[in-house]
């Protein structure tokens, strides 16, 4: 689709009609439609149109909430108590104010992402100009799944993802005002609501990413993307650092521009923490990645960063004032962010790096890319030789702080995490970091137990002097990110995903905030890996997936190829290239099973809920983002599994696997009602522990139209993993059988014997698959 | 009865906050459960939560006052000895999901239960799952047996320590008629 900007003037014409002078038409866009597909019925979808679709997996997935208060205190008739049944004074109960605090969180996400795709897009149509085409590759002839699916357009230009942009944003803004007093009562409704704004954050994702990708010539689906530098140890201190801190990449790669330039890069260290560090390694493989969120506070307390550029999301509000304690200068550079600094957006390059070296500012304001990179090369270069020598160390004071240590608890008390940091705090007094340093892998970062402890020990400080030695180290090998997933790739596992001869795809996404550190992670996606499961990552759990070695001192992207195929584990790239995940299940119905896509969400959707068998593990999930990416996922048909901290979000989507009315479906071909099962079971499920999440992946990939060896496999995986981890056949697998030929063979006796008891019968395949939309079923059964 | 702050100190709920239970108070509370049932969180068998055999503790309370037992997956194992209770393997989410269902017949087909007593989970999330009963679930007392007080329950211990717990539990069991 083309938009072309027209203009008609007409100075002097006479007919017989009429005369005419001086007449001028301006056509805004003139729409070229040249994609041969019929539009489908949904293009893009107002908040109701695909509300049906909503209604129906709510109705099979309740909304499970859990109030993280009791209390609304949304506006001034408020606080309102809400327990015991009782209705605040505006009439709303807690199940519908809860349903309006998760569709608060999933806007707050889909406003980020949409924002981060309109500063994207402006910074390259600036840098490329409106006609740059969006190429993702040779091998990627379908660029833009997502888009394609709801919008019903087949963008080709950076220009054309305009419109796109304009639609998501302006739908936030009718979401977000349902969300005001006196606006949509129903929590079912709210739900419907969360879910359109989850699948306008999904298509958010999309265009910043097929947008830098084009326009920064980002890896386009390399399965053999660079193999880039990750960890703590990784920055060379002899030169000056630049610290690139959130997700919006152009900054940073404007610095790396401007040192290639000038020829200096590699003189100076260009590293990055979070989102924002793999796309710089996208970029250009010798940009390091320092780690995910979780190590943002205490990188940044070290002092190594000379400048610190702060870009957009997961920035902690104290980093900047953080930095001018160790001395970093700071340029934030997104309207999102000011961090309360001076703007200095107009000011010349040389007049702002002699306010930051000179220490007249620690920290400014600058909206304009290219010259944040400059200033910031120039004002590396220029205080790191000084700042090196003003180094002086602060360990003696760390450790006489420790000796303050009353053991009150506060500390533990304050943890997210229920640490048992009282104990190793107290246990340095005895000479002894231990304990302290055992906390490293653990510890979250967020720095709530310095805030708790009233006798000011800097507990941070303290956790990084008893691994300090570790911290050095540290270093392993993360794959840049590929982005997205060929059209090849995905004919060659389509039909093995379809069928369930691949047991399934499950995605490792999403924030740190684990409940036992992120090894837990990287012991999840090496186990499924192993056992064929197509694995793929993308953001912070892309990193921490890397943080762990085996025993050959190999991280798992070494140890794996990073093909999308069974048995590999493919890192896409930051949260953004989650798009890629979520594409690749709109390419299965559609390179595949032949769906058309256009304006075709409820069908593909269905597809995919009925038919691919992938699911997400969020398992450190905190952030808004990931709510509405996940919501977007859901809509889509795909399951969720949270970590415990995933309670936090207040709402899971589950399923009864004891209800058989749930589970009705329809045969494709004839119409024939039929009893599908729980497959999948449940669309977000919080899992209190690695092995519950496990063992519910292997079970949330499972779905009606699997063949019986497909089926096989899947039950085979489920019942084998569940007796690894807990040691016992699963009680409920014979939930999941439908034929005995769906039964693994070696344990096809003792299985019959057990469903026998349980008084399993047979039941009816769909001849073609199922789907749960009617409209789907032909007219004439 | 008071109330107390909550183990962890941020999880300040509103207006309705579990009571506070010795565990003398509890055991008289437990003997008027007519269909109890014991959840049992993964922390169980954690260091942290301090008992290496509160499965001992969970199958004594549970046959004093003939409840029946959920356990995370992971614990079986822990649970499942000869000559000992039939536990029920199910995700703590999951059981929640069908305790706040008044038509869920439990288990074991026989009917709701009236009293939940959650033990062991991780403090969290529990906290999260006793929020769903409690605004939810209004067929159901929940009672928390952790070492944490836990503010969503409708009855808890306040924070203690292991040697007060364990004593406590003792008590608890001894004045349900519980044997050692």
């Amino acid at each position: 689709m083309d938009g072309i900007p027209a203009r008609i003037s007409i100075k002097e014409l006479e007919t017989s009609l009429a005369s005419v002078r001086g007449l001028e038409i301006v056509l805004g866009k003139v729409v070229r439609d040249d994609w041969d597909e019929k539009m489908g019925p949904t293009p893009y979808p107002s908040v109701t149109t695909l509300r049906a679709w909503d209604h129906r997996l709510l109705q099979r997935y309740e909304p499970f909430y859990s109030p993280l208060c009791d209390m609304c205190c949304l506006c001034t008739y408020g606080k309102c108590d809400l327990t015991a049944g009782k209705k605040g004074a505006c009439g709303i109960d807690i199940r519908t104010q809860q349903g309006k605090i998760v569709l608060l969180a999933c806007l707050m996400g889909a406003a980020a992402h949409a924002t981060h795709s309109r500063h994207v897009l402006d910074y390259l149509i600036k840098k490329r100009g409106s006609d740059f085409p969006i190429s993702l590759g040779d091998e990627v002839i379908l660029e833009a799944p997502i888009i394609r699916t709801v919008a019903g357009i087949r963008p080709k230009t950076l220009g054309d993802l305009e419109e796109v942009v304009d639609y998501v944003t302006s739908q936030i803004a009718q979401l977000l005002s349902a969300t005001a007093t006196g606006q949509e009562s129903n929590y079912l409704d709210y739900e419907s609501k969360a879910l359109h704004a989850g699948m306008l954050d999904n298509v958010a994702l999309e265009i910043s990413d097929i947008a830098q990708i084009s326009g920064l010539n980002f890896p386009k689906g390399d399965p053999n993307a660079a193999l880039v530098d990750l960890g703590m140890g990784i920055v060379d201190k002899s030169k000056p650092i630049i610290l690139c801190v959130g997700h919006n990449v152009a900054p940073g790669a404007e610095t790396i521009d401007f040192l290639e330039k000038e020829g200096l890069y590699g003189r100076v260290e260009v590293a990055g923490i979070c989102c924002t560090a793999h796309d710089l390694a996208r970029y250009r493989s010798g940009a390091k990645i320092v780690g995910p969120l979780s190590k943002q506070l205490m990188f940044v307390k070290s002092g190594v960063a000379d400048v610190m550029i702060v870009d957009q999301e997961c920035v902690r509000a104290d980093i900047v004032n953080e930095a001018e304690k160790v001395g970093t200068r700071v340029i934030t550079t997104i309207d999102q962010i000011c961090a309360g600094l001076p703007d200095m957006t107009s000011l010349p390059v040389e007049s702002v790096v002699e306010r930051l070296t000179s220490g007249k500012e620690h920290g400014v304001l600058v909206r304009d890319p290219a010259k944040v990179a400059q200033i910031a090369v120039k004002t590396a270069l220029s205080i790191a030789p000084g700042r090196r020598k003003e180094a002086v160390s602060k360990d003696e004071q760390v450790l006489a702080a420790a000796a303050k240590c009353t053991l009150c608890h506060d500390c533990r008390r304050a943890c997210p995490n229920d640490l048992e940091i009282d104990v190793a705090v107290n246990e340095v007094r005895g000479g002894s970091m231990q304990k302290l340093a055992l906390l490293y892998d653990l510890c979250m970062n967020c720095a709530r137990c310095v805030s708790a402890c009233a006798r000011q020990i800097p507990i941070l400080d303290l956790l990084e002097l008893a691994s300090r030695e570790r911290i050095k180290n540290e270093r392993f090998k993360v794959r840049a990110g590929r982005g997205p997933i060929l059209d090849t790739e995905i004919r060659n596992v389509g039909r093995p995903i379809v069928m369930g001869e691949i047991p399934g795809v499950v995605a490792f996404v999403g924030c740190s905030n684990y409940p036992n550190g992120g090894k837990e992670l990287a012991e999840m996606a090496d186990e499924f890996a192993r056992r064929r499961f197509i694995v793929v990552a993308s953001g912070c759990s892309a990193m921490d997936m890397a943080r762990y070695s085996d025993e050959n001192g190999q991280s798992l992207y070494e140890k794996y190829p990073g093909d999308f195929d069974a048995g590999c584990i493919a890192n896409v790239g930051s949260c953004v290239a989650n798009a890629h995940i979520i594409g690749a299940a709109i390419k299965i119905a559609n390179i595949f099973a032949k769906r058309p896509l256009r304006a075709n969400f409820e069908e593909i959707a269905d597809y995919i809920l009925n038919r691919v068998g992938a699911v997400a593990i969020a398992w450190g999930a905190q952030h808004q983002k990931a709510a509405s990416i996940g919501t977007g996922v859901n809509r889509l048909g795909v399951p969720v599994i949270l970590g415990p901290h995933g309670a936090k979000y207040r709402r899971a989507y589950l399923g009864r696997s004891d209800k058989d009315e749930r589970w009705m479906a329809r045969d494709v071909r004839t119409g024939r009602p039929l009893y599908v099962g729980p497959a999948p079971e449940h669309l977000v499920y919080v899992a209190e522990t690695k092995e519950e999440a496990m063992t519910m992946a292997a079970r949330l990939v499972m779905r009606p139209s699997d063949t019986s060896k497909g089926r096989l496999i899947k039950l085979s995986n489920y019942i084998d993993l569940h007796r690894k981890l807990f040691g016992k056949t699963p009680e409920d697998f014979h939930l999941f059988v439908r034929t005995e030929t769906d039964l693994p063979l070696g344990m096809k006796d003792e299985l019959l014997a057990i469903m026998k008891e349980k008084g399993w019968k047979p039941r009816d395949l769909p001849e073609l698959g199922s789907t749960i939309v009617d409209r789907l079923v032909p007219k004439k059964v | 009865m008071t109330m107390a702050v909550p183990w962890q100190t941020g999880n300040i709920v509103g207006p309705k906050n579990a009571l506070l239970l010795t565990p003398e108070n509890c055991a008289r509370l437990l003997k008027a459960a007519k269909r109890p049932l014991i959840v049992v969180g993964a922390n169980a068998t954690k260091a942290s939560v301090g008992l290496p055999n509160l499965a001992d503790y969970v199958i004594r309370v549970a046959k004093a006052i003939k409840a029946q037992v959920a356990v995370s997956p992971v614990l079986q194992p822990h649970f499942e000895r000869p000559g000992s209770l039939h536990v029920f393997g199910l995700g703590f989410e999951d059981v929640t999901n069908r305790l706040k269902d008044k038509q869920w017949k439990g288990f074991d087909g026989k009917g709701a239960y009236d009293y939940v007593l959650m033990i062991g989970g991780v403090y969290y999330f529990e906290s999260q799952m006793l929020s769903t009963l409690k605004h939810f679930a209004p067929h159901v007392r929940t009672v928390s047996l952790d070492r944490f007080y836990q503010p969503n329950a409708t009855f808890s211990f306040s924070n203690m320590d292991v040697d007060k717990w364990k004593e406590g539990l003792n008590a608890m069991i001894g004045e349900l008629g519980g044997r050692e």
